[in-house]
C-alpha cells in the first residue's frame, strides 16, 4: 500500500444523493448566530418594524376607531393597505438597514471565519460538493433575511384578510403575493450573495463586520452627493439601497421614486450578485485540497 | 538553593469554573516539568506567573518581587506561549528585532542577540523569509527564539514540543538543556512524560488545577509502582500461559479477555515479569501476537493517584 | 514611564503598520473623496455649468463627508483595533511579557495608528482639494481655509481614535457599539436642538469650522444645519480633554483587565 500524503485530502468517492446535504451547514449557521452575543435583542428589534405595519393593517380596518390620530386627514388615505403599503415596507430604509445589521452579526463569519481557521478542508474532505458548501452558508443568511421580508410579508396578506373579514383584498391584488415572494426572494438572494462575497475577502471577522456596513453605507452617501450636486436621477444607481426601492417598486406596481427604469436597477444589483460568484468560486477553489 | 518563582495559595477561578486552586510551591535553578493532561491548569499556572493573568487568591512573585504589572520583573523572563500565533506579515528577524527593542536595548546590541538567538534555534538562513512562510518547527523554534532573544534569568516554555516531529522535538530538548548549562530556571510544561523525562526529574505534576504530586521523577514512578501494572498478552494458548504464570510470586492477579485470545494479568515487578516472560512462551510453544502494558500511560498514572 | 518604551512601541506598530494589508484598504477607502473629486471636475468638463463650483463643494461635500463619514470609519476600525487585534491574533502576550509598561503599549499604538491615519487624511484632503480647486492654487486664503479644515479634521480623528481606543480596550462587540454611536449617536443627536448636542464629539468640531464663528453658512451651510456652536477655544479645550481622558481611561483599563484568549 502506498504511503498516503499527510493533511486532509480530498473525498474522492461516490456521491450518494441525499436530500440536502447543506442543511448540516445551515444549522450549525443558525444555531451559532444565536449564540451570538447581541444577536438575539438586534433580531428582535428586526422585526419591530413588522409589527408596526401590522399594527398599522389593524388600524386600517378599524379607522374610526383611530381617526382622533390623523385630525381632519384622511385617515383612510394614510392608513391604506395597497401595494404601496406592502413596497413602503419592504424597502423601508429602517428594515433595509436592520437586514444589514443582521448580516453583520450573522453573516460576517460565515466564509472569513472558515477561512481563518482552514476549516474548507474540513468540510472538502468529507462527501460534500462545493454547491452544498455555498448552498448551506447562501441558507444560513437567508433564513435570517426571509425571516424579515417574506414572512411578514405573507403575514401582512393573511392579517388583511382575517381583520377584513374577506378576501377583497385578494380579489382586488391578486398577484400581491407573488410579489412579496418575488421580492423577498430578490433581496434575500441579493444581501445573502452581498455578505458571502464580503465574507471571503478576509480571514478577519471585524474587517467584514465594517466593510459590510461601509459598503451599503458609502453607496448611499455617494449618491446623495453626487444627486445633490448634478440632480441627477441616474445617480440612484449608485446607492445598493436606491436600487432596491426602485426594483421593490416595479415588483409592487408602484411608481418609482426616481425617473430611471427599473432594469438598470435591477442590473446593478444581479452584476453584484455574478461578482460576488465569481469571487467566492475562486477563493473556495483557493483551498488546495479543492478540485 | 533560593526559590527563584515561589506561588502561596495560589487559585484562579475563570466564573465558576475552577483553573488553579492552592497551589504552593517554590521553583529553584535548573529545569522544572511542568506535567498534567490537557485541562489540568498547567496553563493556567503559567500565566499567572508570567504576570497575563491576576490570581484570584494568593500570591506570585517572582525573584521576591511581584509579577502582575511589574515591568521590571519581565526583563528577567521570556516566555514561549502555547499558542501558534505570530504577526504573521513579519519575517522571523523583523520579529526578533523588533520585540527586542521593546528592551530597551541600543541597535547594535539587538541585531547581535537577534543574531545569536536565531543560530540558536536554526533559523538563521530563514531569518529574512515571512512568518506566514515558516513550518510548524520553525514557527515553534521562533517562539523559543523570543523567549531567549534578550538572555533571561528564567525562561518559561509552555508546551514547546507541540506539533513538533521527532527531529524537531529532539532540537528543542537539546536547546533546554542549554539553557539548563547556562544556569538559567526553565520551566517547561508538557502533557506527555517521556518528553519530560528527557529533559528532567524534578516535575510538578498537576491535576484538575491541584498539585497531584511534586518532586523528583523517580518518586513519582515509585507512587506508580504501589499500585499493579497490567499487562495484557495476546497468543493462541491463553490457558496454557495463564497455569504457567499462576505459580509466578510476582504475577498477582489473571483475567481472561477481553478477547477471546487475551489474557491480562497484575504485577507489582515489571521488570521481573519481562525478564522470564520471553523464555516462558518459548519453552511453552505458546504463539505470542501482542504483548501491551494497558495502564503504562499517564491517564493510568493520574487514574491511580487521583483514586478512580 | 521610560521614554524608550513608548517610542519602541510606536516604531514596533508603525512598522507593523506599513506592511499590513488594511492600511493598503484603508488608504484605498480614505481615497474615496479624490474620487469623488475627479468625478466632479470631470463631469465639469461635459456640463461646465454646474450650480456650484469648485471651492464651494469641497467645502460643502468633500469636508462634509470627511467630517460625518470618514474619519469616523477610520478612527472606529483603528481604534477598536489596538487591543482587539493582539487579543483576536494572540499576540497580546509577545507585548506584555516585555519589561514595556502597559501604558505605554496603548498610547504608543494609539500614536502610531494615529499617524498612519493623519496621513491618509492629509493625503485625501489635500488631494480633492488640489482637484476641486485647481483655479485657485494660488490664492492663499484658499489654502488656509483648506489647512483650517484639515486640522478640525485631525483634531476629530484623534479624539474619535481615543474614544474607539477605550472601547475595545473593554467590549467584546466594539465594532458594534462604535458602529451605533458613530452613525446612530453621533449622527443624530448632533442635531439636537440646546445643550443636548454638546454630548457628541461632532459638536465641537463642527463649532471650530469657519462658518460657525463667522455666522455666515454659505461656505458649509450643510453642516451648520441645527447647530448652535461652541466658542472655539472651549470646543478645542473640550476636545483636548476628551481626547487626553479617554486615554487615560483606556489606559488604566488595560492595566487593570485580564485578557484571556478565545479558545
Amino acid at each position: 500500500m502506498p504511503i498516503a500524503e499527510r493533511g486532509y485530502a480530498h473525498w474522492d468517492g461516490t456521491f450518494v444523493e441525499r436530500r440536502f446535504p447543506w442543511w448540516p451547514i445551515t444549522r450549525l449557521g443558525i444555531r451559532l448566530a444565536f449564540k451570538r452575543k447581541f444577536f438575539k435583542p438586534v433580531f428582535a428589534i428586526s422585526l419591530a418594524p413588522a409589527v408596526f405595519f401590522l399594527a398599522g393593517i389593524y388600524m386600517s380596518e378599524r379607522i374610526e376607531d383611530f381617526q382622533f390620530m390623523f385630525r381632519g386627514r384622511n385617515g383612510n388615505r394614510l392608513l391604506g393597505v395597497d401595494p404601496a403599503f406592502f413596497k413602503t415596507y419592504f424597502t423601508f430604509d429602517t428594515v433595509l438597514f436592520l437586514m444589514v445589521m443582521l448580516m453583520v452579526l450573522a453573516g460576517a463569519g460565515l466564509i472569513s471565519d472558515d477561512l481563518k481557521f482552514n476549516s474548507l478542508q474540513l468540510y472538502f474532505s468529507r462527501p460534500l460538493r462545493k454547491r452544498d458548501y455555498w448552498l448551506g452558508k447562501m441558507a444560513t443568511a437567508s433564513f435570517f433575511l426571509l425571516t424579515v421580508t417574506l414572512v411578514p410579508g405573507l403575514l401582512f396578506i393573511l392579517f388583511k384578510i382575517i381583520f377584513s373579514g374577506s378576501f377583497k383584498f385578494l380579489a382586488d391584488y391578486p398577484w400581491i403575493p407573488l410579489s412579496v415572494a418575488g421580492y423577498s426572494l430578490l433581496a434575500t438572494l441579493f444581501f445573502a450573495l452581498y455578505t458571502l462575497l464580503i465574507s471571503s475577502l478576509s480571514k478577519n471577522r471585524r474587517y467584514v463586520s465594517i466593510l459590510l456596513f461601509l459598503v451599503y453605507i458609502f453607496s448611499d452617501v455617494f449618491f446623495g452627493i453626487f444627486y445633490g450636486i448634478f440632480h441627477e436621477p441616474a445617480f440612484c444607481l449608485l446607492s445598493i439601497k436606491c436600487d432596491l426601492q426602485q426594483v421593490g417598486a416595479f415588483i409592487f406596481r408602484v411608481r418609482p421614486q426616481y425617473d430611471v427604469p427599473w432594469i438598470y436597477s435591477f442590473l446593478v444589483l444581479t452584476a453584484i450578485c455574478s461578482l460576488s460568484g465569481f469571487v467566492l468560486k475562486r477563493k473556495i477553489r483557493g483551498v488546495e485540497v479543492i478540485k | 538553593m533560593t526559590a527563584v518563582i515561589r506561588t502561596q495559595s495560589l487559585s484562579k477561578w475563570y466564573g465558576n469554573v475552577l483553573g488553579l486552586s492552592d497551589v504552593s510551591l517554590e521553583i529553584e535553578p535548573g529545569i522544572t516539568g511542568l506535567l498534567g493532561p490537557n485541562g489540568a491548569g498547567k496553563s493556567t499556572f503559567l500565566k499567572l506567573i508570567t504576570g497575563q493573568i491576576k490570581p484570584s487568591i494568593g500570591t506570585v512573585s517572582i525573584l521576591a518581587e511581584p509579577i502582575w504589572n511589574n515591568v521590571r520583573t519581565f526583563a528577567k523572563l521570556g516566555f514561549c506561549p502555547e499558542q501558534d500565533s505570530f504577526y504573521e506579515d513579519m519575517t522571523g528577524w523583523e520579529f526578533l528585532t523588533r520585540l527586542l527593542s521593546l528592551h530597551g536595548f541600543s541597535a547594535a546590541e539587538i541585531e547581535a542577540r537577534a543574531e545569536r538567538a536565531l543560530r540558536f534555534v536554526e533559523l538563521a538562513k530563514d531569518k529574512d523569509r515571512l512568518i506566514r512562510g515558516y513550518s510548524r518547527g520553525m514557527r515553534q523554534r521562533l517562539k523559543v527564539a523570543q523567549a531567549v532573544a534578550h538572555d533571561p534569568q528564567i525562561i518559561i516554555l509552555d508546551e514547546p514540543l507541540n506539533g513538533l516531529d521527532p527531529l524537531g522535538k529532539r532540537k528543542v530538548i537539546r536547546l533546554i538543556k542549554d539553557f539548563k548549562e547556562a544556569g538559567k530556571t526553565v520551566i517547561v510544561s508538557s502533557h506527555v512524560l517521556p518528553e519530560i523525562e528527557a529533559l528532567t526529574r524534578s516535575i510538578v505534576l498537576l491535576h484538575q488545577g491541584k498539585i497531584l504530586a511534586q518532586g523528583d521523577i523517580h518518586y513519582i514512578r515509585d507512587l506508580i509502582d504501589k499500585h499493579p501494572h497490567k499487562i495484557s498478552v495476546m497468543c493462541s494458548n491463553p490457558r496454557r500461559l495463564a497455569a504457567r504464570l499462576v505459580g509466578e510470586p510476582s504475577v498477582q492477579n489473571i483475567q481472561f479477555g477481553p478477547g477471546p485470545e487475551t489474557i491480562v494479568f497484575e504485577t507489582r515487578d515489571r521488570d521481573v515479569i519481562f525478564g522470564f516472560l520471553p523464555r516462558l512462551v518459548v519453552d511453552n510453544a505458546i504463539d505470542v501476537e501482542e504483548i501491551t502494558s494497558p495502564d503504562d500511560n499517564l491517564q493510568a498514572v493520574f487514574d491511580y493517584l487521583t483514586g478512580k | 514611564m521610560p521614554r524608550n518604551a513608548l517610542r519602541s512601541v510606536f516604531s514596533f506598530f508603525f512598522f507593523i503598520g506599513r506592511k499590513a494589508r488594511k492600511t493598503r484598504v484603508f488608504f484605498l477607502i480614505s481615497g474615496l473623496p479624490v474620487l469623488v473629486a475627479l468625478v466632479i471636475r470631470a463631469s465639469r468638463l461635459f456640463a461646465p455649468r454646474l450650480p456650484v463650483d469648485g471651492p464651494s463643494l469641497f467645502n460643502n461635500v468633500i469636508m462634509a463627508f470627511d467630517l460625518q463619514f470618514l474619519i469616523l470609519v477610520l478612527a472606529l476600525f483603528y481604534g477598536t483595533s489596538i487591543v482587539s487585534e493582539e487579543l483576536e491574533g494572540k499576540t497580546l502576550t509577545y507585548l506584555t511579557t516585555r519589561p514595556a509598561d502597559k501604558t505605554a503599549i496603548v498610547l504608543g499604538k494609539y500614536a502610531a495608528y494615529g499617524l498612519f491615519l493623519l496621513i491618509m487624511l492629509t493625503a485625501s484632503v489635500v488631494l480633492s482639494f488640489v482637484v476641486m480647486n485647481i483655479e485657485r492654487l494660488a490664492d492663499p486664503d484658499a489654502w488656509t481655509d483648506m489647512l483650517g479644515g484639515l486640522g478640525v479634521l485631525a483634531l476629530g480623528l484623534l479624539a474619535y481614535l481615543a474614544f474607539f481606543t477605550l472601547i475595545g480596550t473593554f467590549l467584546k462587540k466594539s465594532v458594534l457599539f462604535g458602529l451605533f454611536f458613530s452613525f446612530g449617536w453621533e449622527n443624530v443627536v448632533q442635531y439636537f436642538p440646546g445643550s443636548t448636542q454638546k454630548f457628541t464629539l461632532m459638536h465641537y468640531l463642527k463649532s471650530l469650522l469657519p462658518a460657525a464663528s463667522t455666522g455666515s453658512p454659505g461656505k458649509l451651510s450643510f453642516l451648520m444645519v441645527g447647530l448652535q456652536p461652541s466658542p472655539a477655544a472651549a470646543s478645542i479645550a473640550t476636545l483636548l480633554v476628551l481626547t487626553a481622558g479617554f486615554l487615560t481611561a483606556a489606559c488604566l483599563v488595560f492595566n487593570r483587565k485580564e485578557y484571556i484568549f478565545e479558545e
